[in-house]
């Protein structure tokens, strides 16, 4: 019964790791830029929704829409004023850095307007759960995964069904040749990035109601974000989704065989062993040029 | 090679024995806090001078070098507070330091060697994010593992030695360490493997195919910088007097290791020492006021000397003389 807990959890959590990678991934794919400010995002969707919870009322997971358009636009003015400003003007090495610095700069605004404490969302089913022979189902869990699986289908859908997403490919595949058909790129660049965090923002508000958070987990969301990536491999919503739930059963797994101070050790260690053995990923689309 | 350089640049390296000499000077006719703002310029410019030999002279950057300060500082308090102990410390604050220091060294040494060579086959963002991770990692590691106290914190005994005051002891050692990392950085880059390091950086299969060891050069330069890093990390880890993991594990030190170099110009021996006093003006003086916002003020430097000046203040004022030259 414990082996059956420890794996119901990690799939729980490995559908929120998934969802909070998946725009970083798309980033990465389409546009070639490490968004080191994207755990940032993340956090700035679970303070969104806290807020807007805590003031309104109002239930977080329908409080996932208003967040995603926030977040998009900020994503698209984000892209368009600054990063593409970095590319331009020197390379993706120094876009990285804007990112960093952008992060630092996004989580030292958090800490200032929500203080550096803790915070959790709690909505009024908080505490109800189902219990089927020993394993225990959190209702608020199963909604999360749910929530999860239920974005990452419609992201999928978007890219493969819809015109914007058909252009997202083709200009993530040739820009040129994109562009000569009359594509512009640069607002597709910035689209991206919008719908990569809005995808963040509503990984924030899943993550807010599953554990508590404060601004400097940031680091870890971009952290893991990069993990899940280096797993599943570049720019797909599926890939996103296989990492996740990889490192969601690794990450519960760890914590119950080990010890619960060890997840983050061991996915960095995944990381590094991955990037020296298979830097192009399980699914063989990653980082191929990692060196 | 370095007979020549030291011919070529002596009139730096007289301005440079001439700057200590100066330097030496400032705790007698300064303030205690404005020897304490000497301090933390020492420290930065020594802390960019210690980036610079990998992230410069190779062009391997990392984004997480403050794995060092927090390994060197951790590896330092343990030794001396469960090996030495407190009453040996106390009696002799400064001998105790050099040997914490001593084993500091030897751990960050043997740590970087350990993972240098797994770690420097990643180029470029991969490298960064990587050393990122270890920083992430061993800070983790030493907040939650109750035997390194990270979460409880380690305390350091007062050191006033040879009749000095506190800080203007650590003014003096991190005196010393700086003009020391500035000889070891001076000597690294006009020796072999700095043309060997500039080649690499370049350009490193073309470097390889002619010949460079690559390999071993950024393995050596790798560990070099990853012990002096760690030696300031000892030091500055005394002049707190009391760390946490959150003291010395900090990711603003990593981040503003790049922005010193970014700032006064990468791949040079004076753009980080430039960038580092500056920095260090600017948020400790002009803008001591506002504490709260620090890191906020560190971020939208780093983003605005990307888009404006990416090449430093060195490198644009190289390519200011080369024009009118050229012209």
């Amino acid at each position: 019964m414990l082996a059956v807990q420890t794996i119901l959890d990690g799939l729980v959590l490995g559908g929120l790791y998934a969802l909070a990678a998946v725009g970083f991934s798309l980033i990465f794919g389409v546009l070639g830029v490490v968004n080191l400010s994207h755990g940032a995002i993340v956090m700035m969707g679970a303070y969104l929704t806290w807020f807007i919870w805590h003031t309104t009322g109002l239930d977080p997971l329908l409080a996932i829409p208003p967040v995603m358009l926030v977040l998009f636009g900020f994503g698209y003015i984000y892209q368009r004023g600054l990063i593409q400003l970095a590319v331009d003007r020197s390379s993706l090495m120094a876009s990285m850095l804007v990112t960093f610095g952008v992060a630092l700069m996004l989580r030292n605004l958090l800490v200032l307007v929500f203080s550096p404490d803790f915070k959790s969302i709690t909505p009024g089913y908080a505490f109800s759960f189902l219990r089927i022979g020993g394993v225990t189902i959190d209702l608020v869990r199963m909604s999360a995964l749910g929530a999860s699986l239920a974005l990452l289908g419609a992201l999928a859908w978007v890219l493969n069904r819809t015109r914007i997403g058909r252009v997202i490919r083709a200009t993530a595949q040739q820009e040129l040749a994109a562009r000569l058909c009359g594509v512009n790129a640069r607002h597709v660049y910035a689209v991206t990035f919008g719908v990569s965090a809005a995808f963040a923002g509503a990984s924030g508000a899943i993550l807010g109601i599953v554990l508590p958070f404060s601004p400097p987990d940031e680091a870890n969301w971009t952290l893991n974000a990069f993990v899940v990536v280096v797993l599943g491999g570049v720019g797909s919503p599926s890939g996103a989704l296989l990492g996740g739930l990889l490192l969601g059963l690794i990450s519960t797994g760890t914590s119950q065989l080990i010890g619960p101070a060890f997840p983050n050790a061991m996915m960095f260690l995944i990381l590094v062993l991955m990037l020296l053995v298979r830097p192009a990923g399980l699914l063989g689309n990653a980082f191929a040029a990692s060196r | 090679m370095i007979a020549e350089a030291l011919v070529r640049q002596r009139w730096w390296i007289a301005l440079a024995v001439l700057g200590i000499a100066v330097l030496a000077a400032v705790p007698f006719v300064l303030m205690p806090f404005h020897v304490r703002v000497g301090q933390l310029i020492l420290l930065s410019t020594a802390l960019g001078l210690a980036w610079t030999l990998l992230g410069g002279f190779a062009g391997y950057w990392s984004f997480g070098h403050t794995a060092f300060i927090g390994l060197g500082a951790f590896a330092a308090g343990l030794f001396e507070t469960t090996v030495l102990g407190a009453a040996f410390m106390r009696a002799n604050p400064l001998t105790g330091l050099g040997i914490g220091l001593l084993f500091a060294m030897a751990v960050c040494a043997v740590a970087a060697a350990l993972v240098a060579w797994p770690i420097l086959r990643l180029r470029g963002i991969y490298f960064a994010v990587a050393m990122l991770g270890i920083a992430q990692v061993l800070s983790e590691l030493t907040n939650s593992i109750d035997a390194f106290r990270g979460s409880l914190g380690l305390v350091f005994p007062r050191i006033a030695a040879f009749g000095l005051r506190q800080e203007a002891v650590f003014y003096y050692l991190l005196l010393i360490a700086t003009a020391a990392i500035l000889a070891i950085a001076f000597l690294v880059k006009n020796a072999r493997i700095g043309q060997g390091l500039a080649a690499m950086r370049e350009d490193e299969d073309t470097a390889r195919m002619l010949g460079v060891p690559t390999e071993r050069y950024k393995i050596s330069v790798f560990v070099l910088s990853a012990t002096l890093t760690g030696a300031l990390g000892v030091i500055y880890a005394h002049s707190l007097g009391y760390i946490t993991t959150g003291s010395v594990y900090r990711t603003d030190f990593s981040l503003n290791m790049i922005v010193y170099n970014l700032l006064g110009g990468i791949g040079t021996l004076i753009g980080p020492m430039i960038g580092a006093v500056i920095m260090v003006l600017l948020t400790q003086v002009v803008l001591g006021s506002f504490l709260n916002l620090h890191m906020f003020l560190t971020g939208a430097m780093l983003v605005a000397l990307v888009v404006a000046a990416p090449r430093g203040i060195v490198g644009t004022w190289q390519a200011w003389r080369r024009r009118r030259h050229g012209a």
